[in-house]
């Protein structure tokens, strides 16, 4: 597998190395690109008095510098490079830098941001969330302490399915990623009360037709996945009452109304990325005729 | 600014720098380099801060003081485009003097250059918080809420933030957009040009003062005094307009684009300079009481008193042409002493705290902060110690920036000295052209210099019978000397050549 890192020098974009190395370790021609993005000249901002100040070239010493140490925090085994590049845009500069170099996935390092209750992916990762042709990945401290805790290896794979068509998609990727990285794969749906019209009737009825539904499904693909149906009150809580393990990552596929092959995250997505506290990937909408 | 590292690859891979400046192609054009050069200069802003304290010295004089103030910067600005073609990557007084004239004076000059800057930013932040205080009032018809910009618990934490909020946008590296800078641009003259129109066509000028020929002619000036103190103020109105000389890769076509845009820009702001300030002669004349340009009252400020009584309702939009250039310069200027004082650190001529970038926004950190530090500082002692704060502080960054400009000048004589004569070319852009650009400045300050220490220069500010400018100009290089000997001591490596190497010519 090859990932593209977008990387910064300092904890988030140690932390996303982190976690892209864990995703590509036992794949087979694992490979980073770590992209260190500069932003693009604004020649209509000009620098007065006194131009460029040799700014560019302390800056590009500075990179070659930031460069170096990344690859070292690249653990033996895998092969990584780094490019540098100025763009107008970063999330627009990640991606087409992950189209040229034919990347599996865009991997950034984060912090968690509330702001009034609502998780907020900072303004790249929000772009990217929005706008990515290929599944982005994003980790935060928490995050990464799980990681840590089972030594920097992936353990498993949960996939957060809801009941509408799109399900055998989003396990279909999921299962991919599972394979390629040789961990067992968790399909995982959220039943909230109002999805039935009685839930003091028709709920227990429903959490186990859901789960029936999800383990034929699998059993058709002929996946070794295990099912986890939770209820909760609200959104919040069902994604609190999901047991996790050192060494899971979520993956949450693409609102239905992602263009073909791209991502786009949906407010309910965005809800759970907010609970949940292990590194997390949003893969895109595969396309209708693909 | 593209690169590849590889770690399977050859190692030496990791030394090649991204030594292009990142431009695929140029985009601007002539169109866009004046703009870029108007937007530079900030004529709103040089004019209100600068037009009285001109007038003060050189009275009807005025237009051809400003005329003549040209004349240096073009030759000093001719020798800089010379040192930014051979050294495209260091691109400041910093680096140049130093690898002419070695570590010493090149720090100096650094040092000149970052003091020049932060005193223009304390002065720019406090136009702009006048000028935010004045279009308050118009806005809301309370005249009151103008006079809050006197009421120092009032002024000076506003100014705080001002200058806070410009290196805080600076420090996140967000930049002025092509309409933002056209636009912007668009409304200075716009506004400037109808001040023009308007104190031409009043009813009852304040004192009419028929403009006559006399006017443009700069040997009508009294004293070399006066006339060296206009020229140093006068420099400080073209101060940004040798941005267009500089910039090369940025344009479409490198061999057109800067001369052009250069020639256009500076007919353009003298034709601009020119209208404004015999509108304000004709209409305020230099009489020294009420709204005379040349009462010491109005001086400090002049648009905030004149723009009212000449343009009426309408003087709404002189303050936000103001406002707004004094601010958007603020933010970019902010830049500049920030990359300086980044070099000064990367070349440890300064702490290498100094030399931190921000691996988020790309920009420098600690550099940023400590030049909006420094303005601040600078603004607060000035406004308490000094009865006119504005008006000595432009006097003091004219002083300043015949120093830097001058020593810069001269590092480009000196720096190309094997080749002087090898070309009719180098005779006049590398020898004549900023030896005499550079000889003049340096007359200039040691000459309005040598005046300053007279307590009634300027706005008559004294400390122990010494004057205001003297003490805030001088002052300031002093302390260079002092941090430069401390730096010397401390970090000796910059100063042993270590660093940046000064340049021999091989014989």
């Amino acid at each position: 597998m090859k990932l593209l890192v977008g990387y910064t020098a300092e904890e988030r974009g140690a932390e996303a190395i982190e976690l892209a190395s864990a995703l590509v370790a036992s794949t087979p021609d694992a490979s980073l690109h770590i992209a260190i993005v500069l932003p693009a000249a604004a020649p209509f901002s000009a620098v007065y008095p006194g131009g460029d100040h040799g700014y560019s070239t302390i800056l590009s010493a500075q990179v070659d510098q930031w460069a170096k140490h990344a690859l070292t925090l690249v653990p033996e085994g895998i092969q990584a490079s780094v490019v540098a590049r100025s763009v107008s845009s970063v999330a627009e500069g990640l991606i087409s830098l992950a189209q040229q170099v034919d990347a599996d996935g865009i991997v950034l390092g984060g912090r968690k941001r509330h702001r009034a209750g609502f998780f907020m992916p900072g303004a790249i990762a929000n772009a990217l969330l929005h706008s990515s042709p290929v599944s982005v990945f994003m980790s935060s401290p928490t995050a990464i302490e799980t990681l840590r805790a089972a030594n920097g290896k992936l353990t498993r794979l949960t996939a957060f399915v809801g009941d509408r068509p799109g399900a055998k998609d989003v396990i279909e990727l999921s299962a991919q990623i599972a394979t390629a990285c040789a961990v067992p794969l968790r399909v995982a749906t959220l039943v909230l009360p109002y999805d039935v019209q009685d839930p003091d009737r028709d709920l227990d009825a429903h959490v186990q037709a859901t789960s029936d539904y999800l383990s034929q499904l699998t059993a058709s693909m002929e996946l070794d996945a295990t099912i986890d149906v939770v209820v909760g009150r609200n959104l919040d809580e069902a994604t609190g009452q999901l047991s996790w393990q050192d060494g899971d990552l979520a993956l949450l596929g693409s609102a239905r109304l992602a263009a073909a092959r791209r991502l786009f995250i949906g407010p309910k997505a965005q809800r759970i990325l907010g609970k949940l506290s292990v590194p997390m990937g949003v893969i895109p909408n595969p396309g209708s005729g693909n | 600014m593209s690169q590849d590292l590889r770690q399977d690859s050859n190692p030496a891979a990791a030394e090649t720098g991204l030594h292009e400046k990142g431009l695929s192609k140029g985009t601007v054009g002539v169109m866009g380099l004046v703009v870029i050069g108007i937007s530079s200069i900030a004529p709103a802003y040089t004019l209100t801060a600068g037009l009285g304290a001109t007038v003060a010295e050189v009275g009807t004089s005025l237009p051809a003081i400003l005329l003549a103030g040209f004349l240096p910067m073009l030759l000093v600005a001719l020798g800089y485009r010379e040192l930014n073609n051979a050294m495209p990557d260091s691109g400041t007084s910093f680096t140049w003097a130093t690898r002419a004239f070695g570590p010493m004076i090149g720090w100096m000059g650094g040092w000149g250059l970052v003091a020049a800057t932060v005193i223009v930013l304390s002065n720019l932040a406090a136009v702009a918080v006048d000028f935010f205080y004045i279009l308050l009032a118009q806005l809301t018809g309370h005249d009151e809420i103008a006079e809050l910009t006197t009421n120092l618990w009032i002024n000076i934490p506003t100014t705080l933030i001002f200058i806070a909020v410009a290196a805080f946008i600076s420090y996140r590296g967000m930049n002025a957009t092509k309409v933002f800078q056209y636009g912007l641009v668009a409304f200075q003259v716009a506004v400037l040009l109808l001040f023009a129109v308007m104190s031409f066509t009043s009813n009852q000028p304040f004192d009419r003062t028929p403009i006559t020929l006399e006017m443009f002619n700069p040997a009508g000036v009294e004293s070399f005094s006066a006339f060296a103190a206009g020229i140093s103020l006068s420099i400080f109105v073209f101060w940004g307009w040798d941005v267009t000389l500089t910039m090369n890769e940025e344009t479409t076509d490198p061999k057109k684009v800067p001369g052009r845009g250069a020639t256009w820009t500076v007919l353009l702001i003298m034709a601009l300079y020119v209208a404004v300030s015999l509108g304000v002669l004709y209409w305020a004349g230099v009489g020294t009481t009420g709204l005379g340009a040349g009462n010491p009252e109005n001086q400090e400020s002049i648009f905030a008193v004149l723009s009212g009584p000449v343009m009426g309702p309408l003087a709404l939009l002189m303050s936000l042409a103001i406002l707004s250039s004094s601010a958007a310069s603020l933010q970019s200027t902010m830049v500049s002493p920030a990359r300086t004082l980044l070099a000064m650190g990367y070349y440890k001529a300064l702490p290498t705290s100094f030399a931190k970038i921000s691996p988020r926004f790309m920009s420098p950190s600690v550099a940023t902060f400590v030049t909006a530090a420094a303005a601040a500082v600078f603004y607060v002692v000035t406004r308490l110690v000094s009865e006119n704060a504005l008006w000595d502080t432009i006097t003091a960054l004219g002083l300043m920036i015949c120093f830097y400009y001058g020593l810069t000048a001269l590092a480009c004589v000196w720096y190309f000295r094997a080749e002087l004569f090898s070309s009719a070319r180098n005779v006049i852009f590398k020898f004549l052209a900023p030896l005499i650009g550079g000889v003049v400045l340096l007359v200039l300050f040691f000459a309005t210099a040598f005046e300053s220490m007279d307590p009634d220069y300027g706005s008559g500010s004294n400390i122990g019978g010494v004057g205001m400018v003297f003490i805030l100009g001088v002052g300031v290089l002093l302390l260079g000397v002092v941090v430069m000997i401390y730096m010397r001591i401390t970090q000796p490596s910059f100063f042993k050549g270590e660093t940046i190497k000064t340049y021999k010519p091989i014989k």
